[in-house]
């Protein structure tokens, strides 16, 4: 705006306004300053490495000693559950079957977890 | 194809939520200048400094993310950490930049010495060393209307101070602009 066609209340403002879409317009360069601020972040939180092999023996250590401390309430629990999600009763075979496939599945997944992390 | 761009507010979220910080320097790339030279402005044109606690804001702003309500624009938000940052600064090294000329002598005319330069671009030179002599909340409200274009009520937001007082400084501030520019009103 050219404040020679503004009047004498305004010219002044004219100029602010003018600075102002000067300096809106003005892109200051990057220039690394981004990284800058990148590299000064507070480091992430990482967890230790051994934090999850140690969870996972605690948590098999646990399940073992409640599957010998209730040796019945487990087979009794995993019989009813079966066979109402099967609707019929099971034979020793069977469980033994399912036993060995959750095995290895939890088995698989338990690896899988421990390699990616 | 063309993709959309991704809002600020996505980017927070994922900065917030998955510590992503690459989203936050998607952040800091495209909000850098207008905090950078706004601080610049706010510094008397002390790139140094000004860079120094436009680093500063980021990292106050990384820090708080999570209390960001959204409630202002994110713009609006880092203006506000950045004027706290600098007040902090200005308050520890107990000093402002003063122009070599804030003795109260009105600025001369820059087109008279530079007779190469445009009429607006000799009266931008001029205003630029005006600002200076301001003082500090003075200039403030003048960069966060005039040259960060917000409103009375959002500048008072950043100001962290009521509306009539950005308005005060307002006034105030161009009443000594005009007298120091006095020879560029078109009646001089």
């Amino acid at each position: 705006m050219n404040t020679q066609d503004v009047d004498t209340a305004d010219w002044l403002d004219a100029a602010l306004e003018e600075a102002g879409h000067e300096h809106r317009a003005a892109y200051v360069a990057d220039d690394g300053f981004t990284a800058r601020v990148i590299g000064r972040l507070p480091a992430a939180p990482t967890l230790p490495a051994w934090r999850r092999p140690v969870i996972v023996l605690l948590s098999l250590l646990a399940g073992a000693g409640a599957f010998v401390s209730l040796p019945g309430a487990f087979d009794d629990a995993f019989r009813s559950s079966v066979a109402l999600l099967v609707g019929r009763p099971l034979s020793f075979t069977d469980i033994a079957l399912l036993l060995a496939l959750c095995g290895a599945a939890a088995w698989t997944s338990l690896v899988y977890a421990a390699r990616a992390n | 194809m063309s993709s959309t761009p991704v809002s600020d507010a996505q980017l927070i979220a994922r900065a917030v939520v998955h510590d992503d910080r690459h989203a936050f320097g998607e952040l800091v790339r495209r909000h850098q200048s207008a905090v950078r030279s706004t601080l610049r402005r706010l510094t008397g044109g002390n790139i140094a400094q000004a860079d120094d606690l436009a680093q500063e804001t980021f990292l106050l702003a990384y820090r708080n993310l999570k209390t960001f309500r959204q409630e202002a624009k994110f713009s609006t938000w880092l203006y506000r950490i950045a004027y706290n940052v600098f007040l902090a600064d200005a308050r520890k090294i107990k000093e402002l930049p003063m122009p070599e000329d804030a003795e109260g002598e009105p600025v001369a005319v820059a087109d008279a010495a530079t007779p190469s330069l445009s009429r607006q671009a000799a009266l931008s030179i001029d205003l630029e060393r005006a600002l200076l002599v301001l003082s500090e909340p003075e200039r403030a409200a003048i960069v966060q209307c005039y040259h960060n274009d917000l409103s009375h009520e959002e500048a008072a937001q950043v100001l962290d101070c009521p509306v009539g007082t950005v308005k005060t400084n307002i006034l105030r501030a161009k009443q000594k602009l005009k007298g120091r520019l006095g020879a560029w009103s078109p009646q001089a």
